[in-house]
C-alpha cells in the first residue's frame, strides 16, 4: 500500500529543495535540506489539512465561491463562527454603531462569543433573536 | 466489589473510568446522547444506554434518565466523573434512594462543600486560612454590587453552585461591575441552572495549588500531595503539574495537613480536592474551595505518587479501606499534563466542531494520553471542548517537559484546529521553564504568544498538500479533487 513517490518542488523563493514521500495511511515523509520529518495530511472542507511539527494547516485547494471585498467581509464578521445560541441582541435597526461594539452575544460550548461591528455604521436589519440556534455563515445583523 | 458500574459521563473521563472497571473485572455501562451514539466511550463500554437528545440538560444532566438506565442494566453503582452531575447533591441523594452506590462523597457533604459560604466556614473552623467573600442573600444587581464594594475591588464573581471556572468574571473596578454581574448570572444559569452569584476578593497574581485527598469509611484520610494549576485561560486550567515549583517541603506539609483537616471536618468520603490560592511570595495560602469529585488533572498525581485514584475511588465506594497509609505515599519524579482543547488558539480560542479526518495519539516512553476521541469520530458543538489530556512524566521536571513537547509535536489531529500550537509555545516559554507562573500568566503573555501562532504554511506543508492531492488514495479519506489537475488545483492556495 505504501507507494513510494518522490516529488520535488521548489520552496518559496529560498531555493531549497523539498522531497515528499508517500508513506501511506495519511503519513508523508518530508525531506528538506537533508532533514527528514513526518507530516500527516487528510482531505476535507474543500482543501487539505496538513500536520507538521505540532502545527495544523489548512490549505484551500478549491476556489472559494464567496465574493471578496467590503460586503463579503462584513458578512463573515457578522456571522456566527460556529453553530451557537443567541444569548442577547444588543442593537436595534437604525442604531448607529462604532467599530468594536458588541452587536450580538452568542453561546457555544458553554462559552460566550461576541459578534462585534467590523466598522462604524448603521444597523439596517437584525436577522436573529434571543434563544435562537444559528448556523455559521449566515449574517446575524446587516449594517448600512 | 461491584459487578457492574454505570458511568454517568462522556468523553475522556468516561473512557478513563471504563478502563479502571475493565482492570478490576467490573462491567462498565456507558450512557450517551444522540450526538454521542458513535463516541469512543460508547464503543468501549460493555453496554451502552441512550439517555436523550444532544443538549446536556436533556441527557447527561438528566438524573431521571441516568438512574433509569442504571436500574434497567442492573448496575450497582454510578461513577459521575467530573462536571455534569458530579457535584449535584440531588443526584447523589437520588442514587441512594434508588439503591445505587454513588461513587463520591455522601449527598450532605456535597451539599455543604458545594455551598461556597458553608465550605469557607467549615475550612476556617478546621484551621485553614480563607479569602474574604460572600453570597449576597439578596441577588439583585444592586445588592451584589454593594457586596462587591464592601469586599473591595478587585473582586471575582462566581456561580454559587458552580465549579470548573465556568461563568467566573473578574471585575477590577466599579465601572465594569453591572455588565459583569449580568453576564456572570447568564452563564451561571446556562451552565448550572442557577444564577446565584458569589462575590470574592480577587487575590492579585496568585498561584493555584490544590491538594488531592482520599478518605474511606474506616476513618482514614490521606493526601496525595499538590498539583500546580496556575496556567489557566478564563479560569479554565490548561497545563497542570506536580510537584509545584513554588512549594518548600515545609509549606507542602502544612498544605497537606490543612487539606486533611478540612476533609476530616467535612466528614468526607472518597476522592476530593482542596483548592488553595498561594500568594506571590509563596508564603501564605488560602482555602479557595473543595471539589467533591475526581479532577480532570488527577493523572499527574497518579504518575508521580504511583497510585490509581479511580481504582481507589471504586474500592472505597465498595466499603474497602484505603489501599495506602500516609507514610506509604511519596512523590517520585515529575509529571506535567497538557489539556488538548478543540479550540483554534490562533483565532482567540474559537471553539471548533467537526469530523476528525485523521487522529493519531503519540506513544512513547513516559507519555500517557487520556482521550475521548478516535479517528473518524466527531467533535460536537454540544459539549465541553476538552478532547484529551497528554501527561508526560520523568525523573526531573525538565525531562517531563521535553517528553511533553515531543509528544505534542507528534499528535496529529486533522479536520479541526486545536490548542496544541499554544501548548507548545507555553511549554517553551522562558517563564514556564523557570517555573515562574501565576494565574495571570496567560492574561499577561497570551497576546504575545498568540501572535506567534499566526503563520503562513511553510514550503514543506505546501509540498505535502500537493502530494496529498496528487495521490489521495494513500490518505485516509479519498479526496474529491482527484479528477482535477493537481497543478491547477493548487493555484490560488489560501490559508
Amino acid at each position: 500500500m505504501s507507494e513510494t513517490q518522490g516529488s520535488g518542488i521548489k520552496g518559496q523563493g529560498s531555493g531549497e529543495h523539498t522531497e515528499v514521500r508517500v508513506l501511506g495511511d495519511g503519513r508523508y515523509q518530508v525531506v528538506s535540506e537533508g532533514r527528514s520529518t513526518i507530516a500527516y495530511a487528510a482531505a476535507g472542507n474543500g482543501g487539505t489539512w496538513v500536520f507538521l511539527q505540532g502545527r495544523t494547516y489548512f490549505v484551500q485547494t478549491e476556489q472559494p465561491s464567496g465574493r471578496r471585498g467590503g460586503r463579503a467581509d462584513d458578512e463573515l464578521a457578522l456571522s456566527a463562527p460556529m453553530p451557537a445560541t443567541v444569548v442577547a441582541v444588543n442593537v436595534v435597526p437604525g442604531q448607529q454603531v462604532a467599530r468594536g461594539d458588541v452587536l450580538v452575544t452568542l453561546e457555544a460550548m458553554k462559552m460566550e462569543l461576541a459578534i462585534k461591528a467590523p466598522r462604524d455604521g448603521t444597523v439596517r436589519r437584525i436577522a436573529c433573536r434571543a434563544g435562537e440556534l444559528v448556523q455559521p455563515g449566515v449574517p446575524l445583523v446587516e449594517l448600512e | 466489589m461491584f459487578r457492574r458500574i454505570l458511568i454517568a459521563n462522556r468523553g475522556e473521563i468516561a473512557v478513563r473510568i471504563i478502563r479502571a472497571c475493565r482492570e478490576m473485572g467490573i462491567e462498565a455501562v456507558a450512557v450517551y446522547s444522540d450526538a454521542d451514539a458513535h463516541a469512543l466511550h460508547v464503543s468501549m463500554a460493555d453496554r451502552a444506554v441512550r439517555i436523550g437528545p444532544p443538549p446536556a440538560s436533556a441527557s447527561y444532566l438528566s438524573s431521571d434518565a441516568i438512574i433509569a438506565a442504571a436500574r434497567d442494566t442492573g448496575a450497582e453503582a454510578v461513577h459521575p466523573g467530573y462536571g455534569f452531575l458530579a457535584e449535584n447533591h440531588d443526584f447523589a441523594f437520588a442514587c441512594a434512594n434508588a439503591g445505587l452506590v454513588f461513587i463520591g462523597p455522601p449527598g450532605p457533604v456535597i451539599q455543604q462543600m458545594g455551598s461556597k459560604i458553608a465550605a469557607r466556614q467549615l475550612a476556617a473552623r478546621a484551621g485553614a486560612p480563607v479569602v474574604p467573600g460572600e453570597t449576597p442573600a439578596d441577588q439583585r444587581d444592586e445588592s451584589i454590587a454593594a457586596a462587591a464594594r464592601r469586599i473591595g475591588f478587585p473582586v471575582l464573581l462566581k456561580p454559587a453552585e458552580g465549579g470548573g471556572g465556568i461563568g467566573m468574571k473578574a471585575v477590577l473596578e466599579e465601572a465594569g461591575l453591572l455588565p459583569a454581574i449580568a453576564q456572570a448570572r447568564r452563564e451561571a444559569r446556562a451552565a448550572f441552572g442557577d444564577g446565584t452569584l458569589y462575590v470574592e476578593r480577587l487575590i492579585a497574581r496568585p498561584r493555584h495549588v490544590e491538594v488531592q485527598i482520599l478518605a474511606d469509611d474506616h476513618g482514614h484520610v490521606v493526601h496525595l500531595f499538590e498539583r500546580e494549576c496556575s496556567i489557566q485561560r478564563r479560569h479554565q486550567k490548561v497545563i497542570e503539574e506536580t510537584p509545584s515549583t513554588a512549594l518548600t517541603p515545609a509549606l507542602r506539609a502544612r498544605m497537606g495537613e490543612a487539606a486533611v483537616a478540612v476533609a476530616r471536618a467535612a466528614g468526607y468520603r472518597n476522592a476530593g480536592t482542596i483548592e488553595f490560592l498561594l500568594d506571590m511570595e509563596g508564603r501564605a495560602f488560602y482555602f479557595l474551595e473543595m471539589n467533591t469529585r475526581l479532577q480532570v488533572e488527577h493523572p499527574v498525581t497518579e504518575q508521580v505518587v504511583g497510585v490509581d485514584i479511580v481504582r481507589a475511588q471504586i474500592a472505597v465506594a465498595a466499603g474497602q479501606p484505603l489501599p495506602w497509609s500516609q507514610q506509604q505515599l511519596s512523590q517520585r519524579g515529575h509529571a506535567i499534563e497538557a489539556r488538548v482543547y478543540a479550540e483554534d488558539a490562533a483565532r482567540n480560542d474559537l471553539p471548533q466542531a467537526g469530523p476528525l479526518l485523521l487522529y493519531r495519539e503519540p506513544s512513547m516512553p513516559g507519555v500517557r494520553v487520556d482521550s475521548g476521541y478516535a479517528e473518524g469520530g466527531e467533535v460536537s458543538v454540544h459539549y465541553d471542548p476538552l478532547m484529551a489530556k497528554v501527561i508526560a512524566s520523568g525523573e526531573t521536571r525538565e525531562t517531563a517537559r521535553a517528553r511533553l513537547l515531543a509528544a505534542l509535536r507528534t499528535y496529529p489531529i486533522l479536520g479541526i484546529q486545536t490548542n496544541i500550537p499554544l501548548l507548545l509555545e507555553l511549554l517553551e516559554h522562558p517563564r514556564f521553564i523557570a517555573g515562574d507562573v501565576d494565574t495571570q500568566f496567560l492574561d499577561q503573555e497570551g497576546d504575545a504568544i498568540r501572535a506567534r501562532l499566526v503563520t503562513d504554511p511553510p514550503p514543506e506543508v505546501l509540498a505535502v498538500a500537493e502530494q496529498a492531492v496528487r495521490a489521495p488514495a494513500s490518505g485516509t479519506r479519498a479526496s474529491a479533487t482527484t479528477d482535477h489537475d493537481p497543478w491547477s488545483v493548487l493555484r490560488g492556495i489560501r490559508v
